[in-house]
């Protein structure tokens, strides 16, 4: 009896000094300071800064690479990388906005860039860019995206990629079909129909019913009606009967020439079906050439810009341009700005593009070789900055626009594609929602 | 008085015992039914419930590009980059320490309250019990921001001890209720023939009641650590430096934005599932005793 109690004593003594000790070993923080009220300062611009990459894990090791260029070139400075889960990204910067912790510089893409500015979280970076080497050395046309996802007139963000609607297409299915390359759509409606044989599991087409499907069928709608502004007045065309009737046309193609399951498609599932399966076609962007690439091999697809209109005319939607912002609270924003400026240069943004195979924003890397090499990027390149290409710009700077995009419309597009919702009832919805958006807007700016 | 006068007789031959009748084995309604009936939805189910184990191994150990439906030829080089590349060894020892830290935290503490609420009578006992239900009704994301204000008070941000903290907390409410439920199933007699003996209330819990809650102590425990290992959430946000982070969060970093390596992503799965499915392994026959006692008697 007593050497049980002197063994379950020393067993509970064990139980609780092992719990005092993994907390202390664990337990050595911060205090994360750097909340969105907190005004920061210059600093000696030398000593530690946080980035945050909003786009974690994929990117890391060429995001490790400039940082190695960067402490190279300027040893007396540390920057400490953190890598975010691209989906988890906005819930991260919105937490530590509210509760602190926020970094020096972040990755803040157009997409989720309104949300943060409008807390009051970033540094205007209009006059840093004035007085940078960077000055006119950045894409006007991704300067106008970031500038505009901002709000209208200040520079939250300096741009470091552009991303391009893009159509990926089998070229060994394309040739045994005797098809010409879906430049046009009535090519890609075309195209869409000769491939498919469902008795072979065979289709045309992958369609995005889930999570994201709202921008590419906006890009699909307004590149077949040819309108090129996203407003009219204070209301926007999104459901301009050209528009409804071209939803309609597009939507068609959901289970008449892509597989059923389509429904539930994000684009993991979206992009994983058409690299291992015989899927004709895929409208994504720019991101997924080097997942096509290792599946297929070169040789097997192409990928080409969203179609024109049969005259030739390309209009598009204006895509989430990737950037870099300098965050409020820091309290070293000269280090950090540095890193900003380093970061965008053309050596390393020509590099950070070519690993990311998007379309560089400065515009001396967008003329580096690889950049002519790949061509879904040159393509891409050579769409955003052509004289006839119209780009509809998307309300990114709507702080609601994720709201309204994302949770609110995504489950009506499925409604349609399950013809339990017509395209006219979907795209009044979404256009009363954003009118009202806009409205709210206007009212405090 | 008639008395017997003892009569040598010889010892009857032994006679074979009667042989106990065979007990009628009481037929069911599976015995009367075709065994088609029974493995056939059997198969069925086990195949919906295999496939996706079996994509995810054949995503994992065939090579990129591959379309084969079988995992050959096989490669492991999707493991080794998860581990070495993404780190995915750090993030297992984080986890591990978390998922440990939060098991042996989380019972020792549900073990001091949930006796208290079995053993003894307050006043705002039913009052803590309905507090306690209630809270898990709440969220974790909810309380992101005041937890995450309460660690930077506490100079605790990124700092496994933040997570190690808020999992246990998040865990104790269930926990405790469970294992009051456990303790209540134990007579309060026992305890009561030990003081007799000269134990104190500790020791009488030590020795008599400890050893009879084992399966109620894994079951938690056990609940504790899948938890706390799969938990995603407060690792992401209350951790930032890479070093520190989880399996769960290095499984997200595998997903970006436009693009996903499918076979890391098999890899990391199959990294972040072994060990739970271990652990399910060896302690499936207590845990089916212990939530079984906590949920019926109490």
């Amino acid at each position: 009896m007593k050497s049980s109690i002197r063994r379950s004593r020393r067993a509970g003594l064990a139980v609780a000094l092992g719990s005092v000790l993994a907390l202390t070993a664990t337990a050595c923080g911060d205090d994360g300071s750097g909340a969105a009220g907190d005004k920061g300062n210059e600093g000696s611009g030398k000593g530690e800064i946080t980035f945050w990459d909003n786009n974690g894990g994929v990117r890391t090791d060429i995001w490790k690479e400039i940082i190695a260029d960067f402490e190279k070139k300027y040893p007396d400075i540390k920057v400490n990388y953190v890598g975010i889960p691209a989906a988890s990204a906005q819930s991260k910067y919105d937490t530590a906005i509210q509760g602190g912790g926020l970094p020096d510089v972040g990755g803040v893409g157009t997409a989720v860039l309104a949300e943060v500015a409008v807390q009051g979280a970033l540094e205007p970076l209009d006059s840093r860019l004035g007085k940078s080497p960077l000055n006119g050395k950045l894409s006007q046309n991704l300067l106008d995206v970031s500038k505009s996802a901002g709000g209208g007139d200040t520079l939250y963000q300096i741009p470091t990629s552009a991303n391009n609607g893009t159509l990926w297409y089998r070229t060994d299915l394309f040739t045994a079909a005797g098809l010409d390359a879906p430049t046009t759509w009535s090519k890609f409606y075309e195209a869409a129909d000769k491939l498919t044989d469902k008795g072979k599991n065979k289709f045309g087409f992958t369609i995005r019913g889930g999570e994201g499907s709202i921008a590419p069928a906006l890009d699909a709608v307004y590149g077949q009606t040819g309108i090129t502004s996203f407003w009219n007045g204070d209301k926007t065309t999104v459901n301009d009967p050209k528009n409804v009737a071209a939803l309609d046309k597009y939507v068609a193609l959901y289970k008449k020439d892509t597989p059923s399951a389509d429904v539930n498609n994000d684009f993991t599932k979206m992009v994983a079906q058409w690299d291992s399966g015989t899927i004709g076609m895929l409208s994504h962007n720019l991101g997924s050439y080097q997942d096509h690439l290792k599946a297929l091999g070169a040789g097997k697809f192409r990928g080409i810009p969203n179609p024109t209109a049969d005259d030739g005319t390309r209009v598009q939607i204006s895509n989430p341009v990737d950037g870099l912002s300098l965050f409020k609270s820091s309290k070293n924003k000269a280090a950090a700005w540095k890193f900003i400026e380093f970061a965008v240069s053309a050596a390393e943004n020509s590099k950070y593009n070519k690993s990311a195979g998007q379309v560089p924003a400065n515009t001396d890397a967008a003329k580096d070789a690889w950049v002519q090499n790949a061509e879904p990027t040159k393509l891409a390149a050579e769409a955003l900055n052509g004289a006839g290409t119209k780009i509809v710009q998307m309300p990114y700077y709507l702080p609601d626009w994720n709201t309204i995009s994302k949770a609110d419309n995504e489950p009506n597009f499925q409604k349609v594609l399950l013809g339990k919702m017509t395209a006219k009832q979907f795209l009044d919805t979404l256009a009363e929602q954003l009118n009202a958006a806009q409205a709210d807007w206007k009212k405090n700016h | 008085m008639i008395t017997k006068e003892a009569v040598a007789v010889a010892p009857a031959p032994e006679r074979p015992a009667p042989r106990a009748p065979r007990p009628v084995k009481r037929r069911r309604a599976w015995d009367e039914a075709p065994r088609w009936q029974i493995y056939l939805p059997l198969s069925v189910y086990l195949l919906f419930t295999l496939i996706p184990f079996y994509w995810i191994l054949l995503f994992a150990l065939r090579p990129a590009g591959s379309t084969s439906l079988a995992p050959w030829p096989m490669t492991f080089d999707h493991f080794e980059k998860v581990w070495t590349e993404r780190a995915f060894g750090t993030y297992f020892q984080n986890s591990v320490l978390i998922g440990v830290a939060t098991l042996v935290l989380t019972t020792v503490v549900a073990l001091a309250g949930g006796y208290a609420l079995a053993r003894f009578d307050f006043r705002i006992k039913r009052v803590f019990m309905l507090a306690l239900l209630c809270s898990q009704f709440v969220p974790g994301a909810l309380l992101l921001v005041p937890l995450f204000q309460v660690f930077a008070e506490l100079r605790m941000i990124n700092s496994l001890g933040s997570v190690i903290l808020a999992e246990t907390v998040f865990q104790l409410p269930l926990s405790m209720i469970l294992i009051s439920g456990f303790i209540r199933n134990v007579p309060y007699s026992l305890e009561e023939a030990a003081w007799v003996d000269g134990c104190t209330r500790l020791a009488s819990f030590r020795i008599v009641v400890l050893p009879l809650l084992r399966p109620g102590l894994i079951a938690v425990g056990s609940f504790a650590f899948v938890h706390a290992w799969n938990h995603f959430l407060f690792a992401l946000m209350f951790l930032s430096d890479q070093s520190k982070q989880t399996i769960p969060v290095g499984l997200n970093t595998l997903m970006s934005a436009d693009s996903v390596d499918l076979g890391a992503l098999a890899a990391g799965g199959i990294v972040a599932a072994v060990p739970v499915v271990i652990v399910f392994a060896f302690i499936q026959k207590w845990l089916i005793t212990g939530f079984s006692a906590g949920a019926v008697k109490g």
